[in-house]
C-alpha cells in the first residue's frame, strides 16, 4: 500500500511537471510542420497511406536537398484517432511552434476554423473541410486546395451526366453518407442542383457506429433503385459500402465516390467484382514521375518510409495523394521564403503564402509531379483554387485515369459559398474580412 | 503527526455535524483551492488550461452530477451523454434566440431543460430496478442522439449539423467562444463547479440526500419507513440531470467550441460512468479524482516520451496510452473495489494512525 501511493505521489507530481512545463521555443534553423495524423482507429486504414505520404515527401527534400532553400523540415504526427476531442488536444499542444494546422478531419477543421483569426495560424485541409472556406475574404486563415466538396459533386454529377446536368431530369440519385460534418458537406450544393435539374436526392445517412454494417442501408438503395449512388465515405465505412455494393449486385459503373472514397485497399478486397467504381481525384498516381522515382531512391529503398511495400502501397492513390498535399504545403512555405526573403517564415507570413500558390503545369514539372495533381493557383479571394479533377476508375486491380480534366460548375456553386461564409462570419461576429483584397 | 486528531473535542452537536470535523481536512481543502485558483491559472500554459484543467473540472461535474443518480439514490444510468446534450442544445438555443441573455443565466436554465428531460425518462424507475433501468436510460441515449441529428432547428439548420459557440461576454468580459482567453474560460468553469459542488456536497448530507441513501439501500424499507419513493427517485433524476445538463454547456461552451451529436454518443456516457465508478460511487471526492485519472492522465502519459526525447511514433503512444490507462484501471479496481476516493480514506486513516500504528 506504502509503495502504491508513493507511485501515486511520484506520478502526480510528474504529471503536473510535464502538463504545466510551457512549449520548446521555436528555432530558426528549421520549420516545424506539425500534422493531426491518425494511425489509429476506425479511419486509420485510409488515414495511414495518406500521413505515410505527406511524412515521405518532406523526408525526402531534407534528404535529398537538405530541406528547403536550406532549412530543415521538422514534420511531426500528433494522433488524434480522428476524434475532435484529441484533434484540440493536439492543436493547443502543436500551435505554439506550428507554421500550419492541418486538421485532418472536417470535424477538427470545424473546430479550429473559428479559432484561426485569434491564434493566426494557416489551416491548410487539401481537399477537404468547410466548402466556403474558399470565400479567401472572410476565411483569411484557412485553406483547402486543389478542390472542396461542393466541386468535387458539381464534377461527380457532371460527369454522371454525361457533361449535360438537364439529362439528370427525373433520375433517381442517392447520396450514401457517413453521418458527420464530412459526410454532410455536399448536401446544400446536391439538395440546390436537386431542385434546379430536377432529380431526386434521397441522402442515405450511415452512422459511425455502423460503417461495416450497412445493410440497412444497402436494403434501401435496393428499395429505392436509384439511378446512381454517391458516396462520401472515409475509413471503414468504404470498404462495407463497396463489398454491400457487391453482395447485393448492385451495378458497379452507377456507383460513384468522392476522392477520399477512393481508396486501393478497398477495392481491393472486391477485386474483379469492383471493377468499373468510379471516384473523383484531383491526384492521379504516376509512380515513374521524377518525383516517385526520387521518393523510391532516398526514402524507400533507403528503409525510411513507414509503407506497407508488400501491399503495394507505393503505388496507390492515397500514399502519393499524400505526397501531394505536402508538395502543396512546401510550395507555400517556399513562396513565403522568396517573397519575405527568411529562412523560417512565420504562420503569418505562410499566409500569404499559402495565399500566392501558382502550381502550373510547367512547375508541376519542375517538382518531377508532371499530371499528379491538378494544376491550380490561389488568390486572396480563393483559398481553393479550384483545379478541378479526373475520374479515377477501378479496374480490377487498380485506379486508372478515366476522363480528362473536368471543371466544377463554379457558377453554381460561387454564390452558395458566398451566402454561406457571410452566414458564418454573422454567427461568429466579430469575424475579421481582408477588406484588403480587392479580387 | 501531520494528521493528528487528538486534541480536537466536539463539544456540540452542531461540531459534530460539521463539514469538516478533522481540522486537517480543511486545511487540505484550502490547499487545493488555493492550488486551483491561485498556483494553477499563474503556472499553468495555455495547453494545460484547455487539455488538461478545464476538461477535468467538466468530466468531474458530469460525473458528480451522475453520481448523484448512481451513486446516491442507487438508480444505474447510461443515458449522461445524452443528458449532457440536452443541456448543450438548450444552451445554443438560448443563447441563439436571446443573444442578450447573460451566460450564466442561460446556463442555469440549459441545466433545467435538461432536467426536465430526466425525469421523465427516469419514469421507469418506478418500475423497474437496476439493469433493466440501465436499459431505460440507454434508449434515452439513442433516441436523444438521433434526435440531436434530425431536428436541424436544434442547431439553427447549420449545414455540418454541427453546433458552433459564439463569442459571448460576460459582463465585459468574453468568456465563451473563440476570442475567450484560456485563463478567464477556467475561472469561469472552476467558479461554476465550486458552486454546484458546494450546492452537492449540502445536498447529499441533508434529509434528500438520507432519503436517497435509504432507497439505495433498500427501497421497501425505505417505503416502509415512510419515504415517497416516486418523489425521491424522480428528485435524484431531477438533481442529477440539472447538474449533468450544465456539465454538458460547459463542455461545449467553455471547452470545445463546437460540437456535433455524435459527441454526445453511448463513449461519453461511458467515460462519464468509467470517472464516477472508478473515483467511487456514493462520494463527491472520488468524481475529481476518476476525472484526473480518466481525463487528465493520458494527456500527461501521451507527452512523457516526447519530454524525455524517446524516439516513439505518435501512433505507438497512442497505443501505449490505451494499454496504460486500462492496465490502471483494472490495477486500481482490484487494490480498491470502492473506486479512488476510498482509496484516499484508507490513506487518510492510515495518516491518522501514523507513526504509532497501534
Amino acid at each position: 500500500m506504502k509503495a502504491l501511493f508513493k507511485t501515486a505521489i511520484l506520478s502526480s507530481a510528474l504529471a503536473l511537471g510535464v502538463g504545466l512545463a510551457g512549449p520548446v521555443a521555436a528555432q530558426d534553423d528549421s520549420i516545424y510542420i506539425p500534422n493531426l495524423a491518425y494511425r489509429t482507429g476506425p479511419f486509420a486504414s485510409t488515414g495511414t497511406p495518406l500521413m505515410n505520404g505527406q511524412r515521405d515527401y518532406i523526408m525526402m527534400l531534407n534528404e535529398r536537398d537538405g530541406g528547403l532553400n536550406g532549412v530543415k523540415l521538422q514534420y511531426d504526427e500528433c494522433e488524434t484517432g480522428y476524434n475532435t476531442e484529441k484533434g484540440m488536444e493536439c492543436y493547443e499542444k502543436t500551435k505554439a511552434r506550428a507554421v500550419v494546422t492541418q486538421p485532418w478531419s472536417t470535424g477538427i477543421t470545424l473546430q479550429v476554423l473559428p479559432k484561426s483569426n485569434v491564434d493566426k495560424i494557416p489551416i491548410l485541409a487539401a481537399g477537404y473541410g468547410f466548402s466556403p472556406m474558399s470565400d479567401g475574404k472572410v476565411f483569411q486563415w484557412a485553406y483547402n486546395p486543389p478542390s472542396s466538396y461542393w466541386d468535387g459533386a458539381s464534377m461527380i454529377l457532371q460527369n454522371i451526366s454525361g457533361g449535360d446536368l438537364a439529362s439528370l431530369k427525373g433520375k433517381k440519385i442517392a447520396f450514401l453518407h457517413l453521418d458527420h460534418p464530412f459526410g454532410k458537406e455536399p448536401l446544400p450544393l446536391l439538395e440546390a442542383m436537386a431542385k434546379k435539374h430536377g432529380f431526386t436526392l434521397v441522402p442515405i445517412p450511415v452512422g459511425l457506429t455502423e460503417m461495416q454494417n450497412q445493410s440497412a442501408q444497402w436494403l434501401q438503395i435496393r428499395r429505392e433503385r436509384p439511378d446512381f449512388v454517391i458516396m462520401w465515405g472515409w475509413g471503414a465505412m468504404n470498404a462495407g459500402a463497396i463489398t454491400e455494393a457487391v453482395k447485393t449486385k448492385y451495378p458497379m459503373n452507377q456507383f460513384v465516390g468522392v476522392w477520399w472514397s477512393g481508396h486501393d485497399g478497398d477495392m481491393k478486397l472486391v477485386g474483379d467484382a469492383g471493377k468499373g467504381y468510379r471516384s473523383i481525384s484531383w491526384s492521379v498516381p504516376n509512380s515513374e514521375s521524377g518525383l516517385m522515382q526520387d521518393i523510391k531512391k532516398y526514402v524507400v529503398d533507403a528503409g525510411k518510409s513507414q509503407i506497407n511495400q508488400g501491399e503495394g502501397e507505393f503505388d496507390s492513390v492515397f500514399y502519393q495523394r499524400g505526397l501531394m498535399i505536402s508538395l502543396m504545403l512546401v510550395e507555400g512555405i517556399k513562396v513565403a521564403q522568396d517573397h519575405f526573403d527568411v529562412r523560417a517564415p512565420n504562420p503569418e507570413q505562410l499566409r500569404w503564402g499559402l495565399e500566392n500558390i501558382k502550381l502550373d503545369e510547367a512547375r508541376l514539372k519542375e517538382l518531377g509531379a508532371d499530371g499528379m495533381l491538378v494544376p491550380f493557383s490561389t488568390s486572396c479571394s480563393n483559398h481553393t483554387g479550384h483545379g478541378g479533377g479526373w475520374i479515377l476508375e477501378w479496374d480490377g486491380a487498380k485506379f486508372v485515369k478515366a476522363s480528362d480534366l473536368l471543371q466544377p460548375d463554379r457558377a453554381e456553386i460561387e454564390p452558395l459559398e458566398l451566402e454561406k461564409a457571410k452566414e458564418y462570419a454573422d454567427a461568429n461576429a466579430p469575424w475579421p474580412v481582408n477588406e484588403e483584397c480587392k479580387m | 503527526m501531520f494528521y493528528r486528531t487528538a486534541g480536537q473535542f466536539k463539544t456540540t452537536y452542531q461540531a459534530d455535524h460539521a463539514l469538516f470535523p478533522v481540522r486537517q481536512d480543511a486545511v487540505l481543502l484550502g490547499i487545493v483551492l488555493i492550488l486551483a485558483f491561485v498556483v494553477f491559472p499563474l503556472t499553468a500554459s495555455e495547453f494545460a488550461f484547455r487539455a488538461l484543467l478545464i476538461p477535468v473540472l467538466i468530466y468531474s461535474l458530469a460525473a458528480l452530477g451522475l453520481n448523484v443518480l448512481t451513486g446516491y439514490a442507487g438508480q444505474l444510468s447510461l443515458g449522461t451523454g445524452a443528458f449532457m446534450g440536452v443541456g448543450a442544445y438548450a444552451c445554443y438555443k438560448l443563447i441563439s434566440i436571446f443573444p442578450e441573455m447573460n451566460i450564466v443565466v442561460a446556463l442555469a436554465l440549459s441545466g433545467f431543460f435538461s432536467a426536465t428531460v430526466g425525469v421523465i425518462f427516469g419514469l421507469p424507475s418506478l418500475r423497474i430496478k437496476g439493469f433493466y433501468l440501465a436499459i431505460a436510460t440507454l434508449a434515452a441515449q439513442f433516441f436523444l442522439v438521433w434526435l440531436f441529428q434530425k431536428w436541424a432547428w436544434l442547431y439553427n439548420y447549420n449545414a455540418s449539423g454541427a453546433i458552433q459557440v459564439p463569442n459571448i461576454d460576460f459582463f465585459g468580459i468574453t468568456v465563451a467562444g473563440p476570442r475567450a482567453p484560456a485563463i478567464v474560460q477556467y475561472y469561469f468553469v472552476l467558479c461554476i463547479v465550486c458552486l454546484l459542488t458546494f450546492f452537492i456536497i449540502n445536498i447529499t448530507r441533508g434529509r434528500i440526500g438520507r432519503m436517497w441513501k435509504a432507497v439505495r439501500d433498500m427501497d421497501i424499507a425505505a417505503e416502509l419507513v415512510g419515504i415517497n419513493l416516486m418523489k425521491t427517485k424522480l428528485l435524484a433524476f431531477f438533481v442529477s440531470s440539472y447538474v449533468v445538463g450544465i456539465a454538458g454547456a460547459l463542455f461545449v461552451f467553455l471547452w470545445r467550441g463546437a460540437a456535433e451529436a455524435n459527441l454526445f454518443d453511448i463513449p461519453l456516457s461511458f467515460r462519464v460512468l468509467f470517472i464516477a465508478i472508478i473515483g467511487g460511487l456514493g462520494s463527491v471526492l472520488g468524481n475529481f479524482l476518476g476525472a484526473i485519472l480518466i481525463v487528465a492522465l493520458p494527456v500527461v502519459i501521451s507527452s512523457v516520451p516526447e519530454a524525455f526525447g524517446l524516439p516513439l511514433s505518435s501512433a505507438t503512444v497512442e497505443h501505449l496510452n490505451i494499454m496504460i490507462i486500462g492496465a490502471l484501471i483494472i490495477a486500481f479496481l482490484i487494490v480498491e473495489p470502492h473506486g479512488l476516493a476510498r482509496f484516499w480514506a484508507v490513506i487518510r486513516e492510515k495518516l491518522i494512525l501514523w507513526p504509532f500504528p497501534h
